[in-house]
């Protein structure tokens, strides 16, 4: 029995189950008649998937080169020959067997989201164990085409990939791609669309083939169960996959889990385990088809091997690591710091300049632009520069693949905390942004490994904090600004840890389960790829700007303008007299230990919540809406030569800094003193180092914005969030006092 | 040969599975991953802080505790 669609030759490897006719035609005819097919993309971690949809649909979901990336379904359409076509991205998996949340979701997608054909992505140069996850997908009845992807790096290790032969051996189209520069993604398109149809499929030992024959017909009768998953189901149920089993029982499916527990005993009398005859017949399947498609397999010593030569060193390794994110905090600075001084300084000067004159018969406007919006969102968005490079930074590291190394150089000093080097990647990326790293921590496989990341990940100093640090580095710490900087970064680190620690020993024990990290080769990230991710990320900040920031700017605003004391009136009122001045007023007796107990810094806290660059607009805002003499307006022309000239001089400032970066030891440079803004003097005359520097710690561990609160709730339920909210603020509180009532005799 | 432990080999040695403890926490993650019986593994690298082993299974890097390695008998 052959199926209609199938190549004539098929090899005869041992072990086949050939695909039933019937079922076949119909699936294939229910793919090429559909108006608008669905795709589900399914493929082991990191091979290129999301890549490669990318390229067919030229959309922009998010790539990197490390395992789990893609955290959620995604999809992407295209239209191909006239039809509008569903492209669903899927978190890599290595088998449809899941043991994390996200690999769930695509196992999740093929049993329910109805698809008419899976487009199932290979990487070229690691056909043994790809293939393992194909031979499980043709035990379900979808059509399946095949991507061979990453055939360069395949060629670069002097593997030959033969993609017509393996096509004939698993009877589905086979195609070459490159998804990173798009080579082969029409071809892969037609074949999906075209050509995909049912594979050949594994033949099981003849026992577990009788008991999944016999499970499957159990299935026939229920409409709740999508037929074509009959077969997937009940090998699972013999391979005793517990998600299988839950959900059948939650579905009152229990006549089907007791006709699998009574196969189950059959076979163990019988001394089989099926577990083990299941994935060693699939090995012995996914062997002989690697042998077929990649015929002398004689790996070369690779680029990858070699530089982990070096970055895994017994001795070098961590030093590497510890020096990397150093170099990485160094270059965010000296390469971004004259931009900053530009956007914060002149550029805002010339603006406000420009606005006070046009806005001269409207003062009400004239007071919201130049005393709130300018210095406001002016001051926020200063921090651009620093925060590409930061980004550019943090995207190579990931697309490289270093962080799954430094996962692997970290598990051991994680393991004293309690947790594993995985734990390790959220937390860097909470360097970043928190928001994704929270949602980063469904990588993890354990809940209370997930709850205890999230927990502790808002302790690491996300790159919105970045821009309060250096004002006041600035106006305070002038000499040791990237020192002040860096010792934030750790001490916020330090608390995660000790946390992390007292968490484990309270509310979230380990919940034992071994651990294991994955490896990937190392890949030279596209440029293209870096800046695309960078300049999102930043634009997303930029965005925020636009309407968070500049939302609570005006309502600080508009607080500010109110007067909470009679007889004074609306817009003319001294600040401290103002409803936000009274009720600052009211609350800051309780950081009078802490150093800071006045109105202005501690107003500055609250819209912080919101979204922690507000901190330093709200601070431009306080200090600088007081003395809103604006400069005086300069002509159109003199304006704009003035800018171009100021630009010039920070590209030059920033060229000539880079040599400096790789200079180590010395750490000093920071911002520097000379080029202090308005805000820097404000605050310099405001704190005292001792009150600067509480006021950092505390700013730096006070609550995590709303954002993170958000995702927190939404992966692990709002007690969790606002648990971590009011013990982040306790915890701040504590730690700053302490920090200030040392400082406060040293400095 | 004789029959041991994966905790048991340092870097450089290769060595073939034998069989899986059957109440391993890793169990059915290792086999898909292509633990099965006879499959070749090599020891590549051990962490700089001496735990975590690197190991090269079926073309894969992955790295696992000594904790876990002890529940996977290999033969030389
Ligand atoms: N050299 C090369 N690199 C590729 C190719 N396809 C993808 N990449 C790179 O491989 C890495 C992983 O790509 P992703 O698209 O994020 O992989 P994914 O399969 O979606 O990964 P997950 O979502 O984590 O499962 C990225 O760094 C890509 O730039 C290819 O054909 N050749
Ligand atoms: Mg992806």
């Amino acid at each position: 029995m052959t199926a209609p669609l199938l190549p004539p030759s098929v090899p005869d490897l041992g072990g086949l189950r050939l695909p039933d006719a019937a079922a076949c035609a119909v699936t294939v005819a229910r793919l090429q008649g559909a108006r608008e097919p669905r795709v589900v993309v399914v493929g082991n971690p990191n091979v290129g998937k999301t890549t490669l949809i990318n390229a067919v649909a030229g959309t922009r979901l998010k790539v990197g080169n490390w395992s789990g990336v893609t955290v959620e379904k995604r999809e992407a359409h295209l239209s191909h020959a006239g039809r509008r076509v569903h492209l669903l991205d899927l978190p890599g998996a290595y088998s449809l067997s899941p043991h994390t949340p996200e690999e769930l979701i695509a196992r999740t997608a093929l049993m329910d989201e109805a698809p008419d054909a899976v487009m199932n992505v290979l990487d070229a140069g690691n056909l043994e164990r790809n293939l393992y996850l194909t031979l499980q997908l043709m035990d379900f009845g979808l059509p399946v085409a095949v991507a061979l992807n990453l055939v360069d790096e395949a060629r670069d290790k002097g593997l030959t990939v033969d993609a017509p032969a393996l096509s004939r051996a698993l009877g589905v189209p086979v195609i070459e791609t490159v998804a990173s520069r798009s080579v082969g993604t029409a071809d892969l398109m037609s074949g999906v669309l075209d050509r995909a149809t049912l594979g050949v499929a594994v033949r099981y030992p003849a026992a577990i083939e009788e008991a999944a024959q016999d499970l499957t017909s159990c299935m026939s009768g229920l409409s709740t169960l999508p037929p074509h998953a009959h077969r997937y189901l009940a090998l699972a149920l013999l391979e005793g996959d517990p998600s299988v089993r839950g959900r059948l029982a939650a579905t009152g499916h229990q006549p089907l889990l007791e006709a699998a527990d009574a196969h189950l005993a059959a076979l163990e009398a019988r001394g089989l385990d099926p577990l083990i005859e299941i994935a060693e017949a699939r090995y012995a399947r996914a062997g002989d088809l690697a042998r077929v498609a990649v015929p002398q397999a004689q790996a070369r010593r690779t680029f990858s091997e070699r530089l982990d030569r070096l970055t895994l060193h017994p001795l070098l390794g961590i030093p590497l690591f510890l020096g990397l994110v150093l170099l990485v905090f160094r270059l965010t600075f000296s390469v971004a710091s004259p931009f900053v001084d530009l956007i914060g300084g002149p550029l805002q000067d010339i603006l406000s300049g420009w606005a006070s004159a046009g806005l001269a018969w409207f003062p009400l406007a004239r007071d919201l632009v130049v005393g709130a919006i300018i210095p406001g969102v002016g001051t926020v968005l200063s921090f651009l520069p620093t925060l590409l490079v930061l980004y550019l930074a943090m995207s190579f590291l990931e697309d490289s693949g270093y962080m799954a190394r430094a996962a692997f150089l970290m598990d051991r000093a994680m393991r004293s905390v309690g947790l594993d080097g995985r734990a390790f990647i959220p937390l860097i990326l909470g360097f970043g942004c928190n928001v994704p790293a929270v949602y980063a921590t469904r990588t993890l496989e354990r809940r209370s490994d997930r709850v205890l990341v999230s927990m502790i990940l808002p302790f690491m100093s996300c790159s919105a904090r970045l821009p309060v640090y250096v004002v006041f580095a600035a106006a305070l710490f002038p000499r040791s600004g990237s020192w002040l900087v860096w010792g934030l970064y750790v001490l916020g680190m330090a608390v995660a840890f000790l946390f992390a620690l007292v968490l484990r020993r309270t509310s979230l024990p380990a919940e034992g389960g071994g651990v294991l990290l994955e490896l990937p080769p190392y890949r030279f990230p596209a440029w293209r790829v870096l800046w695309k991710h960078a300049w999102r990320r930043t634009a997303s900040f930029a965005r925020r700007a636009r309407t968070t920031v500049m939302g609570t700017v005006a309502v600080v605003w508009l607080l500010l303008a109110l007067p909470a004391v009679s007889g004074q009136r609306f817009a003319t009122v001294p600040p401290q007299q103002s409803l936000f001045g009274v009720v600052s007023q009211a609350v800051s007796p309780i950081f009078a230990p802490l150093g800071f107990g006045n109105w202005q810094a501690t107003g500055a806290l609250v819209p912080g919540f919101i979204a922690k660059e507000v901190v330093v607009g709200t601070l431009g805002q306080i200090y600088l809406g007081e003395q809103a003499a604006a400069p005086a307006p300069l002509g159109l022309v003199a304006g704009i030569t003035q800018t171009l000239g100021a630009a010039w001089d920070a590209v030059k400032a920033s060229v000539s800094a880079l040599p400096t970066v790789l200079a180590l030891p010395s750490l000093s440079a920071g911002p520097s003193a000379d080029t202090q803004t308005p805000l820097a003097a404000a605050l310099a005359r405001a704190f005292t180092p001792a009150s600067g520097l509480a006021y950092l710690v505390f700013v730096l561990l006070y609550t995590p914005c709303i954002a993170t609160v958000g995702a927190m709730a939404q992966e692990h339920g709002r007690r969790v969030a606002w648990v971590t909210v009011a013990y982040q603020l306790a915890t701040a509180w504590v730690v700053g006092l302490i920090v200030y009532q040392i400082a406060s005799r040293v400095l | 040969m004789e029959e041991r432990t994966l905790d048991q080999l340092n870097p450089g040695d290769a060595a073939h599975v034998v069989s899986l403890d059957p109440r391993h926490p890793l169990r059915r993650r290792l086999l898909e991953l292509g633990f099965v019986r006879g499959a070749p593994v090599t020891v590549v690298r051990r962490a700089p802080m001496g735990d975590p082993l690197e190991l090269r299974v079926n073309g894969t890097d992955l790295a696992l505790r000594l904790a876990d390695l002890r529940g996977i008998r290999v033969r030389r």
